[in-house]
């Protein structure tokens, strides 16, 4: 998934207080985000592939799930990459 | 992926350690951490929205179509534009009461 521009803090030392925070707060957000996506994948997929559950998820509901992960994502960085570019657009005119 | 208690294993960091410009830069961090994790917030709105409007038909394929494609970064524009207009009306009733 396209990252934000997150600094690499792997280069210093965990010893150092003030990295370690701040290593600690961009893995809550690396957590949050996952499970935010995790939980639109669910849900959305879930929607579209088994419209009627049943007593197990056949092999076409299986695949379907596959398609609409990859499509989901794909969308995500669709409008990952327009959302950031029109927000540094507004950002620099005003 | 790190397990997300391997985290908070910095929770015992002795914050008395940390000089006035450490802590200028880690309030500078949060900021912009909080920024990013908004922007993120945002993006999963958006693809919610965006994916229902514009996903209309049975999905076959991991790809997004010609017609897909294009229409996702319509919602995102549009989407705002909206935002706009809504803040702006709200803000000509407010005036106006």
């Amino acid at each position: 998934m396209d990252s934000l521009g997150g600094s690499n803090l792997s280069a210093f030392a965990s010893s150092d207080p003030k990295t370690a925070v701040m290593r600690q707060i961009q893995q809550e957000a690396a957590v949050q985000n996952a499970r935010m996506l995790m939980e639109k994948l669910n849900e959305h997929c879930f929607e579209r592939c088994v419209p009627k559950p049943g007593s197990s998820l056949s092999k076409g509901e299986e695949s379907c799930f596959t398609a609409c992960m990859e499509k989901y994502m794909t969308a995500w960085n669709v409008i990952s990459r327009q959302y950031v570019a029109r927000i540094q657009k507004e950002a620099s005119t005003g | 992926m790190d397990s997300p208690l391997a985290g908070t294993a910095a929770a015992n960091v002795d914050l008395s350690k940390l000089t006035d410009r450490d802590k200028q830069e880690l309030q500078q961090f949060v900021v912009n951490e909080s920024q990013k994790a908004r922007i993120q917030q945002s993006i999963h709105s958006l693809t919610d929205v965006c994916f229902r409007k514009c996903i209309t038909s049975k999905i076959t394929s991991g790809k997004l179509d010609r017609y897909e494609e294009p229409c996702m970064q319509n919602c995102v524009d549009r989407f705002l534009d909206a935002n706009y207009v809504v803040l702006k009306e709200l803000e000509k009733m407010r005036s106006s009461s």
